[in-house]
């Protein structure tokens, strides 16, 4: 049963999880909200933000750069520390599903990922509002989660509707009993129209932008492989990368070998993007993408068709990030509207 | 679970043999037995340059001590052969998938290689000698640029052909004074009258470089063998080796997972599979 935190409660109820687990939430600055580590939490500083965070979620499974331990050494085993992510937006959340694909679900198990999954609880949280970039509703999701959370807030004006998504969330919920109370019809159907409200809006500014709810993407990338629109697009592109690593869904990487400030051989774990000229160049220089229309081609093919098979749903949920950063501003709606258009 | 998955063990470097002027072979003890099947491939880890991708020569039965040849090549494959005995090296595997020798059982089988791609097609070889009553005939096609670039040339020329139930012809594209076998690329000595195989009861494994894969197998397909029939290691950039790290990938395929042997029938309507 959906429980009620009053605001006046919420400060009580974050002391107490967090209590034995290391915390992040959200911190708005420079025009935007950021995923930070929280040593303690502070009012005036720490929200569960709006919308979704410049940092993909990712970042806190999967990090830019993550040591894997130097060459022939016994394995120092890792104390890993339970841990919350406070205020995840569903688009973010939506976006494990491809990283618990490749890094859990398929043989083998990824030793890092899997280690940092388990002890991690999310906290997700409704949008309450949405950047101007943001399409989710394009992609067939919606910006509030419905399942694969811990436990999920809805934020009404004088407090939080909050639900279970695991037997992790509704052990908190027990626990915290004493703070909450049963959310009543009424605060549900409120929260319900607020999710509507921002669905349809969304769903508005992504149909501007050509991309209304439903439409075949893997079709659409499918069909314009040989077409001149990569090309054009990919113009304006410099390879800098940013597209992929600012992506919540991308898990490219890349291993790295060199020297530890102790001086040991360590082996790095670290993001890559398709882009870059010599992602997929072999010795001798032969080079199976060797333009930057085929390369950008490739990174719709795999988000789009790819794991559409793979999955059954596309590695992109919509969060825009990839307009925010790309230098070239080659911006994800257009190409895909462009896909539809030609095929 | 493995918690190293992306850490090699320590393997020490034995012994090295220079088979030509840009390909040796090294004779390499792994700190505890890998054991490999034909086809599969392993990691090699230079200690603070990098890793990458080799397939062993060596007898699949054997896995205290492996045989690895390589052609020199780029960064790591630089500093592999600057190595002399007693090096330490990574050696992470086996990885990717065999070839499927229950499939081959009662057939004919054509080996083709190209260049430093017989290193993989020795270990089937060895897989194939195992077990040879099981296989109707075996012919060995090989390819080299020029007589100096013949890998395994003892192997080859002598012990090979010793074997009954064995066939084995090396061309070389451009010959010396001194060369006196055939000469032509490797698609010349892949003509049906001479090779004396029914490709209706056939398999052809093919490795060596893009081109030589290209024009070998649509002279394989010229003279009958099936899309299916026909196995070829593709070479892809790998960096993890176990399809997580999306470098590799070949359509709907990792090759480092799902290969990196495929038939002609799973490639052949992607695009710029020879590239
Ligand atoms: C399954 C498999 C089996 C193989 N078996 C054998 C074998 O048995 N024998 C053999 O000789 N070869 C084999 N190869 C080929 C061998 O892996 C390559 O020759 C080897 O990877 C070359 O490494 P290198 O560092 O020497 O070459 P380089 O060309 O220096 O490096 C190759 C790698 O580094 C990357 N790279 C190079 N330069 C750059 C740059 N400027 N920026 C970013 N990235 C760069 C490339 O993309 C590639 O990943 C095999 C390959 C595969 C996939
Ligand atoms: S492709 Fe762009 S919009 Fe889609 S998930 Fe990645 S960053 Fe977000
Ligand atoms: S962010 Fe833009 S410019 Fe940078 S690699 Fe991606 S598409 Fe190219
Ligand atoms: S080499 Fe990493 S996915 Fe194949």
């Amino acid at each position: 049963m959906p429980k009620w935190l009053p605001k006046d409660n919420l400060i009580k109820f974050i002391n107490q999880v967090s209590a034995h687990a290391a915390l992040f939430a959200q911190q708005s600055f420079y025009g935007h909200y950021h995923l930070v580590p929280v040593k303690e939490w502070q009012v005036d500083k720490h929200t569960f933000g709006a919308y979704r965070p410049f940092e993909p979620l990712k970042s806190v499974f999967f990090p830019p750069r993550e040591s894997l331990g130097s060459l022939f050494q016994p394995n120092s085993d890792k104390d890993q520390p339970d841990r919350i992510v406070f205020g995840v937006k569903n688009c973010d959340l939506q976006s494990l599903r491809v990283h618990d694909y490749v890094f859990l679900h398929s043989d083998p198990i990824d030793p890092e990922y899997s280690r940092l999954r388990e002890k991690t609880m999310l906290f997700t949280f409704d949008c309450t509002d949405c950047l101007e970039i943001c399409f989710c509703t394009a992609v067939g999701e919606q910006p509030f989660p419905k399942s694969g959370f811990d436990i999920n807030f809805s934020p009404l004006p004088d407090g939080f509707i909050l639900e279970s998504g695991s037997v992790r969330g509704e052990t908190i919920l027990t626990k915290c009993a004493p703070l909450l109370e049963e959310a009543t019809a009424s605060q549900m159907a409120e929260r319900d129209a607020q999710r509507q409200n921002l669905s349809q809006r969304i769903a508005r500014q992504a149909t501007e932008k050509g991309l209304k709810p439903g439409l075949d993407f893997q079709k659409a990338v499918r069909n314009t492989q040989e077409s001149a629109l990569w090309k054009k697009y990919a113009a304006d592109c410099v390879e800098c990368g940013a597209c992929n690593m600012a992506c919540c869904t991308c898990h490219c990487f890349l291993l790295v070998d060199g020297l530890s400030a102790a001086g040991n051989n360590d082996r790095v774990k670290q993001w890559d993007s398709c882009l870059y000229r010599n992602f997929a160049r072999v010795a001798g220089g032969a080079n199976p993408r060797p333009l930057r229309a085929e390369r950008l081609y490739n990174r719709f093919d795999k988000k789009f068709n790819f794991f559409k098979d793979k999955l059954g749903t596309y590695a992109c949920d919509g969060c825009g990030r990839c307009i925010e950063a790309c230098t070239g501003k080659i911006d994800i709606r257009d190409v895909l509207a462009e896909a539809l258009h030609e095929s | 679970m493995n918690p190293k998955l992306y850490l090699p063990i320590a393997a020490t470097l034995e012994k090295v043999v220079e088979e030509t002027h840009n390909i040796k072979t090294f004779f390499l003890t792994p700190s505890s037995p890998l054991a490999f099947l034909a086809g599969q491939f392993v990691e090699l880890t230079v200690p603070g340059v990098g890793e990458a991708p080799f397939t062993p020569s060596s007898s699949p039965a054997i896995s205290d001590r492996l045989e690895i040849t390589i052609m020199r090549a780029g960064t790591v494959t630089e500093r592999l052969h600057a190595l002399a005995p007693g090096a330490r090296i990574g050696i992470r595997g086996p990885l990717g998938q065999p070839y499927p020798l229950d499939l081959f059982q009662g057939k004919e089988i054509l080996i083709a290689g190209g260049g430093v791609g017989l290193a993989p097609l020795r270990a089937l070889l060895f897989a194939l000698f195992e077990d040879i009553g099981k296989y109707k005939k075996i012919i060995v096609r090989y390819g080299a640029r020029s007589p100096e670039d013949i890998v395994y040339r003892q192997a080859v020329e002598k012990a090979w052909n010793k074997a009954d139930a064995l066939d084995v012809m090396t061309t070389v594209d451009k010959g010396n004074a001194f060369w006196t076998g055939h000469t032509g690329v490797v698609t010349s000595i892949l003509d049906k009258n001479k090779l004396k195989i029914n490709p209706a009861a056939a398999v052809a494994v093919v490795c060596g470089p893009p081109i030589m894969m290209k024009f070998t197998t649509l002279k394989l397909l010229e003279i009958g063998f099936d899309p299916d029939a026909i196995y070829l290691s593709m070479e892809k950039n790998m960096s993890c080796g176990v399809g997580k790290c999306g470098h590799c990938r070949l359509g709907p395929y990792y090759a480092c997972k799902e290969g990196p042997v495929f038939t002609y029938r799973q490639i052949m309507d992607l695009p710029k599979i020879w590239e």
